[in-house]
């Protein structure tokens, strides 16, 4: 059996988390290296393909949507955790409550009597020509005066075995849901290391980080609503946005979700104005209200800052915290430590200085081959010029431009970072890694969280790296000496807590994507079953080009835009070209109408409200869009479609079926499916009229073509035998209530639905959906098919035509009242000016 | 003097506007040689929401919310405001430029750190080598502060013309430097930046300006301006105020409403719509002497 830890060789002049020295594992790692080992290479290879499937299913991932590479690019996270026994983790556990002391009382004095800078302590340049500071969100009260609520600080481990801080997070810091996640993943795939590691548990945090923002809210507030507010899904980490909302239990919600109202922040529900008190951000600071903050953006509110001014909501982190997160602080904070809490910094900081004071500006200049040049005041602006890899004429020209804006840089050491084992698949290499740890405020100090994001770089080089976006990840295992009780989310509460009998926190927009998830799951179910028909038949033969049947099936594919208008039969033959065509339809990625647009469409509308579906449903969602993307056949076959199309309606009625049987019966859940029944009640009345009214040429072919597509030939058959009628037909597909696939009984779903929708309730009338949904069920029972289809069984009779038009109109007006009124959120903000 | 000033913005919109956001800076400053007797602003429609509050630079800022839809929006300010000339100050007997410059950096003295503040770039104003190269002509050695700004002054109004059609509110910097056109604004700004350029503090006032009317012409109502200029510091003096666009120290003409970095910070009406579509704005300002 091999080993998978034998091979390992370290790099010289950097500390190894693992290896002391050659082959030597350090005390700390141990139990895990034996762990390990005994589970050999071959079981660790099998079990992280388990993993990725794990991290695929949950479509973890740190992407941009709409970069074309980005759906494929999951989340990188190694197998190998990183390693830190529990009387270590103390003491950088205690040096990073001291330094998250020590930067909220900076941030509450410069954004309130600016003490330091009057004193002297620090330099005014320092704040006054930092753009992170915000001078609107001066003064704006805060509960207990504290302005940091989430902390994180990405340490890095010299030679020497000493930590260092290298950035400090003060904002809306990044990565803890991820941290989280690679914990399940780690824990699920190896839960006997895990559990004989003694891993202390992560889940006490995020408790602790609920409570937190729970205590945020005014104390009059039984169930203070909070809110996790999102740039929205083209946000590289927005997977971990909906995650962090869905663990957490608060609404994900984008600015144009949220309004402000009388001086108070609302939440637009279906249910109307819903006041928020705790506002949750990942967003930037400058982003958060184009009325006073930076005026081009519309991803924040408009009237925020002076909510938060007059004390009506709280952001956390506080707007403006940003301030404090800049390297240019870094040189201070040893001084501010000693003045501010009468002690000295646990934990040094690399090594900076700020060319904003002549000394350091010289010091700087004299050194720059040992150095690394960054802005001063933008934590994340990565433009970095690293000294040692600048010719002679560009370090002249980088100290011209040290020299023109000396406050807008820091010159900052550079690491020799630590390095630690990451499996590459077969075996073990070198990875230089950096530390992200998570502080949540806990009254007027702070609490860590046992672990954090390990980050990996992407190559071997130590010196040089910034472990930043594009490297991958570790878990990070803080061992403990007992075993902790579990603890999950849920605590037992010690006050009473208001029964709700239903969350009435959604969100207007989720409303309307869930619908749309409806129509476009529907869509796909639709169409993949009306090809799968066309191509079993052509397989089989059974559908002559001449046939009455043919043409039909000809118009409903041309109608639905599965074949082109311009489609025409070739050299082939009509029967193989419309085959080609289907195929170009099943295949093709850049197509209109095609399948994998639609399944693109339905993915989309799902990852925007990831937040509101079960982890199941997901992954359900998600497998079916991999499956069709992974799909590229060499050949054309139809046996290789067909297999592919049962897959897809298969998956199609899973997550069908998770949503009748998993999801809560609240409004979200309504939407989703008055999506698919108006979704489906259309498009068989589309077919319906299509095929009628080549009836006449092909009765039989006709009639058996439309029962099949409309999923209801075994209902017939089980009805009326053999005997093929059109009114018999057309009552199955219209009129029968029984029928999960008639018009009728997509009529009546939809009532029931609309009755239970949120209303005014002191209007005595019905609303204008229900005027039209009674309208329509009325019209559809009174029709007598016999009548209408005439003695003769002549087709598409004119009254059939105009019963079926009045219906699909009254679905498109169903569908226009619903989005008029609960899904009027579309209208843009704008800024308005003043004349000059 | 006293004044009576009657400021209206009339907005038309498109489309309904559905909610509506506004800060404004419309209330003058109580100053030494500025009292404002009176102030109110009138919205229409009736704004639900209507607060004060004093912003970080210590101006007057009006919040207004307007929840019911509109198609149309009227901000109607009056004030009265009595305006006394500031005491003169003998260019000559101002301390040389350079102390003015190293007096703030290492400043200690709420003032002074205060003035600190208005040295360094800001969302509209960018210092530069080749501002700085601008204005050197101006600041010889040891040339006393007032002396050499007053020359700048006058450079500035010599050189640049003015030409409402030349730029918008979004036109850089650089671009008025280089076409050497703008209105006050742009002037105002191009000054701080000239001033900035050389560790001067300098900010940037939004008021109104008295127009006086030719001889024997009579005054137009409504035809006044909403106007700006450039206040730099001087220790031991304080804030003194040149106006680029006339080419003079503020006068007795000079309202002043609110001063920051620049005009971002200090814009009379900022707003934010929620629908709206197409919109047009007519202001008509009328500053006239009572008494």
């Amino acid at each position: 059996m091999s080993r998978p830890l034998s091979h390992y060789s370290m790099t010289a002049g950097s500390f190894d988390e693992m290896s002391a020295s050659a082959g030597v594992v350090r005390p700390s790692w141990q139990k895990y290296s034996a762990g390990i080992d005994a589970l050999g290479a071959v079981e660790l290879a099998r079990r992280w393909d388990g993993a990725h499937r794990i991290i695929r299913d949950h479509g973890v991932s740190y992407n941009i949507y709409g970069d074309p590479r980005g759906q494929d690019r999951f989340w990188e996270l190694d197998p190998i955790p990183l390693l830190i026994a529990a009387d270590e983790w103390r003491t950088i556990e205690a040096a990073l409550i001291q330094r998250a002391r020590l930067l909220s009382l900076v941030l509450s004095d410069l954004y309130g009597p600016q003490r330091l800078l009057h004193s002297g302590r620090l330099p005014g340049a320092m704040i006054f020509g930092n753009p992170m500071f915000l001078r609107p969100c001066h003064g704006v009260p805060v509960p207990d005066n504290v302005r940091l609520h989430l902390y994180a600080v990405d340490l890095g481990r010299s030679p020497d075995g000493q930590w260092w801080v290298m950035a400090d997070h003060t904002q809306a810091p990044s990565g803890a849901g991820y941290a989280l996640e690679n914990r399940i993943v780690l824990s699920r795939s190896f839960p006997e290391l895990y559990r004989d590691c003694q891993v202390q548990r992560l889940e006490p945090f995020f408790a602790k980080l609920r409570a937190t923002f729970a205590n945020l809210a005014p104390r009059t507030q039984a169930n203070p609503r909070i809110v996790l507010l999102t740039p929205g899904p083209n946000h590289e980490t927005y997977f971990e946005h909906s995650f962090l909302a869905r663990y957490l239990g608060y609404p994900l919600v984008e600015g144009g979700d949220l309004t402000v109202r009388d001086c108070r922040v609302y939440l637009k529900t279906l249910e109307g104005l819903q006041p928020v008190d705790v506002i949750l951000r990942r967003l930037d600071d400058e982003l958060c209200d184009p009325l006073e903050l930076r005026s081009d953006s519309f991803l924040g509110i408009a009237g925020l800052v002076e909510t938060a001014q007059a004390g009506n909501v709280v952001v956390a982190n506080a707007l403006g915290s940003g301030l404090v997160e800049g390297p240019v602080f870094t040189p201070f904070l040893p001084q501010l430590a000693r003045e501010l809490l009468g002690e000295s910094l646990r934990l040094p900081s690399v090594a900076t200085w700020w060319c904003g004071q002549p000394d350091q500006l010289r010091y700087v200049e004299e050194h720059i081959d040992e150095l690394v040049m960054k802005p001063a005041f933008q934590a994340r602006r990565a433009e970095t010029e690293f000294g040692h890899k600048l010719s002679a004429a560009q370090k002249a020209e980088c100290i011209a431009k040290l020299r023109e804006q000396p406050e807008q840089f820091v010159g900052q050491e550079l690491v020799r970072l630590a390095t630690a084992p990451v499996w590459t698949g077969d075996r073990l290499e070198v990875r230089p890694t950096t530390l992200r740890v998570y502080l949540a405020a806990d009254g007027d100090s702070f609490v860590v969280m046992p672990g954090g994001l390990t980050r990996v770089a992407l190559s071997g080089d130590t010196v040089d790296v910034a472990v930043e976006h594009g490297g991958g990840s570790k878990d990070t295992w803080v061992t403990a000496a007992e075993h902790e009780p579990a603890l999950g989310l849920l605590q037992p509460a010690r006050e009473t807590i208001e029964l709700q009998s239903a969350a009435n926190d959604l969100p207007s927009r989720v409303a309307d994507n869930l619908f749309w998830l409806g129509r476009y799951a529907e869509r796909a179910e639709d169409r993949v079953r009306l090809v799968r028909t066309v191509l079993s038949r052509l397989m089989y033969e059974t559908l002559p080009a001449d046939s009455g049947e043919f043409a039909a099936l000809m118009q409903i594919l041309d109608s639905l835009q599965v074949i082109h208008s311009d489609f025409k039969s070739d050299s082939r033959g009509p029967v193989r070209a419309l085959e080609q065509e289907l195929f170009s339809f099943i295949y093709k990625q850049q197509r209109s109408g095609s399948l994998r647009e639609t399944l693109n469409r339905l993915h989309r509308m799902a990852w925007l409200v990831r937040s509101r579906l079960s982890t199941d449903t997901w992954r359900i969602l998600n497998e079916l869009h991999q499956d069709v993307a992974r799909s590229r056949p060499t050949r054309t076959d139809t046996g290789e479609a067909l297999v592919l199309l049962n897959r897809v309606v298969t998956t199609l009625a899973a997550f069908s079926g998770m949503e009748m049987e998993n999801m809560t019966r609240g409004h979200g859940w309504r939407f989703l499916d008055v999506g698919r029944r108006i979704e489906r009640g259309t498009n068989l009345i589309s077919v319906t009229r299509t095929m009628v009214a080549e009836y006449p040429n092909d009765p039989t072919g006709v009639l058996e073509a439309l029962l099949d597509v409309a999923d209801s030939s075994m209902t017939y058959r089980s009805r009326y035998f053999d005997k093929l009628q059109l009114s018999a037909v057309l009552d199955l597909l219209l009129k029968d209530r029984s029928n999960p696939r008639s018009i009728l009984f997509q009529l009546a779903s939809l009532s029931r639905h609309v009755d239970l929708l949120p209303r005014d309730p002191a209007s005595p009338n019905p609303s204008r959906e229900q005027v039209v949904i009674r309208e329509s069920i009325a019209r559809l029972e009174h029709a007598d098919l016999l009548q209408i289809c005439g003695d003769d069984q002549s087709g598409l009779t004119p009254n059939l035509e105009d019963l079926l038009l009045r219906l699909a109109a009254d679905l498109r007006q169903l569908s226009d009242v619903l989005m008029h009124y609960y899904f009027s959120h579309a209208k843009r903000s704008q800024q308005i000016g003043d004349a000059r | 003097m006293r004044y009576c000033v009657t400021h209206i913005s009339n907005y038309h919109y498109a489309e309904a506007v559905s909610t509506s956001h506004h800060a404004l800076r419309l209330t003058p400053r109580q100053l030494p040689h500025q009292t404002c007797r009176h102030a109110s602003i009138a919205i229409m429609p009736l704004p639900a929401v209507m607060t004060g509050r004093t912003d970080y630079f210590g101006n007057h800022l009006t919040f207004v919310a307007i929840q019911d839809p509109h198609k149309h929006l009227v901000v109607h300010v009056t004030s009265e405001v009595e305006v006394s000339a500031v005491p003169a100050i003998d260019p000559a007997r101002t301390p040389a430029w350079e102390t003015v410059r190293d007096t703030v950096v290492a400043a200690r003295d709420p003032d002074a750190l205060r003035a600190f503040e208005f040295t360094f770039d800001s969302s509209h104003v960018r210092s530069s080598l080749s501002l700085a190269g601008y204005a050197a002509p101006c600041f010889s050695t040891g040339r006393p502060v007032l002396a050499a700004v007053l020359d700048l002054t006058a450079r500035i109004h010599q050189d640049f013309i003015f030409d409402p059609r030349a730029t918008t509110v979004a036109t850089p910097l650089e671009r008025v430097f280089e076409q050497r056109r703008g209105v006050c604004q742009d002037f105002a700004h191009l000054q701080i930046a000239c001033l900035r350029s050389l560790g001067l503090p300098a900010r940037y006032v939004s008021g109104y300006l008295q127009t006086v009317p030719p001889p024997n012409a009579p005054r137009l109502i409504g035809a006044d301006v909403s106007h700006a200029w450039v206040s730099v510091f001087c220790p031991g003096v304080g804030w003194i105020d040149v106006d680029p666009t006339n080419n003079c120290l503020v006068t007795t003409n000079h309202i002043t409403l609110a001063w920051g970095r620049d005009y971002a910070n200090v814009s009379p009406i900022r707003g934010v719509i929620v629908g709206g579509g197409e919109h047009n704005l007519q202001v008509s300002v009328d500053v006239a002497p009572v008494g």
